[in-house]
């Protein structure tokens, strides 16, 4: 067997070199004919079989609500009906959307959101970095009250933040405080966005703890060499902080703003403790509900409020559903790059 | 004003040496400034808000009809009332903690299976890793709150038209098919043990929606094991069971711990809680919004003896390894 490559000159810049190759049946032979090729199509199949089960399980409600949205009363009834609905109406939608006061719903939320979620992104970027690039005394103990507001269930302080809310006064002792010395009165803050915006800019709101600490440990990642030489070159610290430190963060904090915007969005908790008695200012938890003109008294009546209880949660979520097809990235990465991790 | 007050109490150092603020002095006054917008809130709003739910549940509260409210003392009446005259509360609290106890390995066992899955090259893996993160965005606050009063479910079996919206019955026909009990049963292990499994494999939706940030968490773990180790060890001949259980598992035990620590936060403080159900309505009835703080403080007390006693007891099986 001639073994040895033949190196013939083409032309003047090319060559050409033959050699026996080994038999195809060999090569097949040496890839497929042994026991670790097998356990690794196995393995990977096993792999893409529960990640594909498992990803049916999340999905699998969402396309049960949706389907049931495009169902007619007539639907709920017959038993033949599976997942596609023989009589597809979009009742469900559009009287949600005229009675429920879908649009109001919508605007007030979005500007809610934006305002609490901007401030909390800033917030958060601020206090993080404080806790993660500046040793000073009490940095621990401001560590631990931030762990402690992520710790404490709303439960826990329902009755004492709807109360502080509703007769805001700061410095108080006693019963008077300094607003109320000079008003005479304490200033009732609900049913406004005032409680929300207080919140967020104190880095108190929902899951902010969170975003702190989620923040801190971003920035424990940065080299402090970066500020070293910006410090150097003579720029203070807050120049350092908005020239060089923002701008490097800028992909986590797209991330905060996600989080915190889609969470302020889907939010009962404090929108319906500060807001509820403000009838005027609907909001995304007050468009659930049936519609008037869609109450019935019939045999799948209760199945059919179900279902038009889902359809408004649908809509509350679509504005959503098309912000993370956009932005799944930053959500997924933020959580990795955070650094949550080490 | 934060800073102010630091500046006061930290001026005699510099004073002494007749010189400026050194520069880590300096920093540490920009590190209040920076940590100020919490830190007022912290003492001005969420201080008060603590201390004041502590004295509700040691009162009774009357509102008054031209604003403001008045206090009555009445000592420990609250918290007796909850444990010993309202029907519900020992008992829901019991089994709440039960159920903690036994979700929260499963929810950790689970998301390190699936992080293990994924962190290996598979077709469609963003894809798989956006769709697991789904319910941490979509399934929370309203959603969550619609879901729990879902009555489609109950109807589903009877009438067996359409599904409901809560994935529940989407994992009853997968354990149905497999008829899990009768498969371990004859495998025989312990009876607690097959219900516990059955019992995780009922309730897979609610395991699979609650682990997506705990996926993430591991998978982010994984990546930061250096490659150079899983190389050296297939060179000395070791399996791949070995090499999860010798070097994957040793090094992702730093985030087992966290997972655990973040689980059981989530698990209660979120409103699908039985415990945070029972308090939200007792807070609703008549005279009882006193009494829920009384119960919620219960609730956090033994939340925190839990989390220290996880805490203490997995620390001493993590494994740090120390990079620099």
């Amino acid at each position: 067997m001639n073994s040895q490559p033949v190196v013939k000159k083409d032309t003047k810049n090319k060559i050409r070199v033959e050699f026996d190759r080994t038999p195809l049946k060999d090569r097949l032979k040496a890839k497929f004919g042994n026991m670790a090729f097998y356990s690794n199509v196995v393995w990977y199949l096993f792999r893409f079989i529960i990640l594909l089960g498992v990803s049916y399980i999340v999905l699998y409600p969402f396309f049960t609500k949706i389907a049931a949205s495009f169902m007619s009363p007539d639907d709920f009834i017959d038993v033949t009906v599976m997942l596609i609905p023989k009589y597809p109406s979009l009742d469900q939608y559009k009287e949600i959307f005229i009675e429920n006061e879908y649009m109001s719903a919508f605007f007030n939320t979005l500007a809610l959101s934006l305002i609490s979620a901007v401030l909390q992104t800033f917030v958060s970027c601020l206090v993080g970095y404080g806790l993660a690039k500046f040793k000073f005394k009490g940095n621990a103990l401001i560590m631990g009250a931030v762990i402690l507001t992520m710790v404490v269930p709303h439960g826990t302080v329902y009755l004492s933040m709807f109360m502080q809310f509703r007769y805001f006064d700061i410095f108080k002792i006693g019963e008077v405080g300094i607003i109320q010395l000079l008003t005479g009165n304490s200033l009732q803050l609900t049913g406004s966005f005032w409680p929300m915006v207080i919140l967020s800019i104190t880095g108190l709101a929902f899951k902010n703890g969170l975003y702190i600490f989620m923040m801190r440990q971003f920035f424990r990642g940065v080299p402090d060499e970066l500020e070293e030489s910006a410090y150097i070159d003579g720029s203070g610290t807050f120049r350092t902080f908005l020239q060089i430190i923002i701008p490097l963060s800028i992909p986590m904090m797209i991330t905060i703003f996600l989080f915190a915007f889609s969470w302020q969005w889907t939010d009962n908790f404090y929108t319906e403790m500060f807001m509820s008695s403000n009838r005027k200012l609907i909001l995304m938890p007050d468009i659930v509900g049936v519609p008037k003109t869609l109450e019935t008294t019939y045999a799948g009546q209760e199945l059919y409020y179900s279902a038009i209880n889902n359809t408004c949660g649908i809509m509350i979520i679509l504005p959503l559903v098309v912000l993370y097809l956009f932005c799944q990235k930053y959500l997924v990465q933020g959580i990795e790059r955070s650094g949550i991790v080490g | 004003m934060d800073n102010t007050k630091v500046n006061s109490v930290s001026s005699p150092a510099p004073k002494r040496r007749k010189k400026a603020a050194s520069l880590d002095k300096r920093k540490a006054h920009a590190g209040w400034v920076f940590v100020a917008p919490f830190l007022i809130g912290f003492v001005l709003i969420y201080l008060p808000i603590i201390f004041d739910s502590i004295k509700f549940s040691f009162h009774e509260i009357d509102p008054v009809r031209t604003g403001g409210y008045t206090l009555t003392w009445v000592g420990l009446n609250n918290y007796q009332e909850a444990l010993f005259v309202n029907p519900d509360y020992v008992k829901t609290l019991i089994s709440g903690i039960q159920q903690l106890i036994l979700e929260v390995p499963s929810i950790v066992i689970f998301s390190l299976f699936i992080a293990v899955l994924l962190n290996d090259k598979i077709a469609g893996r963003a894809a798989f890793r956006a769709i697991l993160f789904v319910p941490v965005i979509l399934s929370t606050g309203l959603i969550e709150s619609i879901d729990a009063s879902n009555n489609l479910s109950e109807f589903m079996d009877a009438e067996a038209g359409i599904e409901d919206g809560t994935g529940a019955s989407a994992a009853a026909q997968l354990s149905a098919a497999i008829d899990l009990e009768a498969l371990f049963a004859n495998m025989k292990v312990g009876t607690g043990l097959v219900e516990y499994v059955a019992n995780a494999v009922d309730g897979i939706s609610d395991i699979v929606n609650r682990s997506g940030v705990q996926i993430l968490i591991f998978l982010a773990g994984l990546q930061s094991i250096s490659p150079a180790i899983y190389e050296s060890c297939r060179m000395d001949g070791a399996t791949t069971w070995e090499t999860f259980w010798k070097i994957t598992f040793p090094m992702i035990s730093p985030m087992i711990l966290v997972n655990a620590f973040y689980t059981i936060i989530d698990a209660f403080t979120s409103e699908s809680n039985a415990v945070m159900k029972l308090i939200d309505s007792v807070y609703s009835q008549p005279d009882g919004n006193v009494l829920s703080s009384a119960m919620a403080w219960m609730y956090f007390l033994i939340v925190i003896l839990i989390l220290c006693a996880v805490g203490g007891i997995m620390s001493a099986f993590v494994f740090y390894q120390r990079r620099d």
